[in-house]
């Protein structure tokens, strides 16, 4: 028996937000959630699914070198907040070996990249991260 | 007495935090129980509550509440354990006030503990993760100091702050720390030592975090107060939420969830006496002091910098160190706070010749998630 300590199922029930930044739209006023939620702040909870858009601008960034154990091999990590044709998404900034080149405004996409591992025999977790458009080298 | 208090607090004590490899859960709450009972006069106890983040993670035991009573002797009450991250002291201790708040004539228990030092640094690190949202941002790798740091950025950037003027923070509390008995750090530091640290998420460095510590605090809340002369009293109290995915909020450089509480207060723009925050990061600590409305926004750390909130003061904020010097015992740490600020007001060495009648306690939940705010006073 393979000694597995991340949840398969709550690793597969979110693929939808994880791999296709999946939100909720609401049907009377229009606001869009990601992450998704069962109420919307107008009191509907009548929702339809939308996709974000694969391009943004980032708002702010850091870089943690202090990471947790999952990521250990994957130091440092960058993490901005995006806005995606407002909707704002936190996530990983990757191809940037320069974070000192990012700002606020500077273009992303939303890309598919392997998020980590679960060990040597567990599955391996992909999601969403992003790439400064023009790079930042 | 002429104010009424929702609940008094006749009775404190704290353990100085620590790495304890020789002690578990049980010795930790039992010396911290026994001996808060101790000081309030052993009065008999209508129930314990137990506030703890990390017991099951850390220290592999659920339902901890009959252990630690069993191992303490403490027989006859029902035990309450609540878990509600590091902010889980203070909401235990809004529990546990209404309770004594409900009864003409009682007492209960309320002890604080908890041991991150039980898991290595990146099991902490993985722990404190999941004070976020765990199927959004600590799926991909956020911890609490990775919002801090966005916040720090947003506010610097924002007030025209230079990485210096945040760095005032741990140069202060190291200080006040350095005068604590009990604070986990006692050693004064210097801006070249804060400069020279190591980055953790810039710009926040490794003195902006405030160091895991296991420990545990107790404290006995009664109805009525075990004194006629003098007596801490709690006045009031009030509760507040955030956005709990932190991408979602609308503005990064204030503490939304601490704004809210502190609206059950009296505005506090007037306020006079001690404060206490809480500052799991220096930038927290910071914001703090301006969502509960004690400076205008943009402006605390120029008042810090100019020793606005010094001891002596008007505003006198966290006299023990804050979390920074004593350190983030985590579920504990907002019992650290209430049993602190307790002595502060009855003025107990090191805190004695304060003088001081009034006292504002911020316990929050992870970064910005939920906050309890509470009015401590001098009754007399």
């Amino acid at each position: 028996m393979v000694d597995q300590s991340l949840s398969v199922p709550k690793y597969w029930r979110r693929i939808p937000q994880y791999y296709r930044l999946t939100a909720l739209k609401c049907r009377k006023c229009g606001r869009v959630y990601f992450p998704p939620r069962a109420v919307c702040e107008c009191g509907s909870r009548e929702f339809d699914e939308v996709e974000l858009p694969r391009r943004g601008k980032l708002i702010e960034f850091t870089v943690l070198r202090s990471v947790t154990s999952d990521f250990e091999k994957q130091r440092p990590l960058i993490f901005g907040i995006v806005d995606l044709n407002g909707v704002r998404v936190l996530g990983q900034l990757v191809d940037c070996p320069n974070p000192e080149k990012l700002s606020d405004n500077t273009e992303v996409e939303v890309v598919f990249r392997r998020v980590k591992e679960d060990s040597d025999y567990g599955i391996i977790y992909y999601g969403f991260k992003l790439r400064p458009v023009k790079g930042c080298w | 007495m002429s104010i009424s208090a929702l609940g008094y607090i006749n009775g404190v004590h704290i353990i100085p935090p620590g790495r304890y490899y020789d002690k578990g859960y049980r010795e930790l709450f039992a010396e911290a129980a026994l001996k808060a009972l101790e000081s309030a006069g052993n009065p008999d106890i209508k129930a314990i509550y137990i506030a703890s983040a990390l017991s099951e993670l850390a220290g592999e035991q659920m339902a901890i509440g009959n252990v630690l009573r069993d191992y303490s002797g403490i027989r006859n009450a029902p035990s309450i354990r609540v878990e509600n991250g590091d902010g889980s002291g203070g909401f235990a201790f809004m529990v546990a006030l209404n309770h004594v708040a409900s009864m003409n004539d009682g007492c209960v228990l309320l002890v604080g503990v908890d041991k991150p030092h039980e898991v290595t640094s990146l099991k902490q690190n993985k722990y404190a993760s999941y004070l976020l949202d765990s199927d959004y941002e600590s799926y991909f790798g956020a911890t609490p100091v990775v919002l801090a740091a966005l916040m720090a950025k947003q506010y610097m950037r924002s007030y025209e702050y230079k990485y210096e003027d945040l760095a005032t923070w741990a140069i202060k509390m190291h200080e006040r720390g350095s005068k604590t008995p009990f604070a986990y750090f006692k050693k004064a530091a210097k801006l070249k030592d804060v400069l020279d640290s190591e980055l953790v998420a810039d710009p926040l460095r490794l003195y902006d975090v405030s160091p895991f510590v296991d420990g545990a605090a107790a404290l006995v809340l009664c109805s009525k107060p075990n004194s006629k002369d003098q007596a801490v009293g709690v006045l009031g109290y009030g509760f507040g939420a955030s956005n709990s995915y932190f991408a979602s909020r609308n503005d990064y450089t204030v503490l939304m969830s601490v704004t809210e509480a502190v609206k059950a207060l009296n505005p506090l723009n007037d306020f006079n006496g001690i404060v206490s925050v809480h500052d799991t990061y220096s930038i927290l600590g910071v914001l703090a002091l301006e969502s509960l409305g004690l400076c205008k926004r943009g402006s605390a750390l120029r008042l810090l910098n100019e020793g606005y909130f010094d001891p002596g003061g008007k505003v006198m904020v966290n006299l023990d160190g804050g979390l920074k010097a004593v350190g983030n015992s985590m579920g504990a740490s907002g019992v650290y706070q209430l049993a602190s600020v307790t002595m502060q007001l009855r003025g107990d060495k090191p805190f004695n010749g304060l003088n001081a009648e009034a006292a504002v306690v911020e316990d929050m939940v992870g970064v910005d998630q939920e906050s309890v705010v509470f009015m401590l006073k001098v009754v007399k």
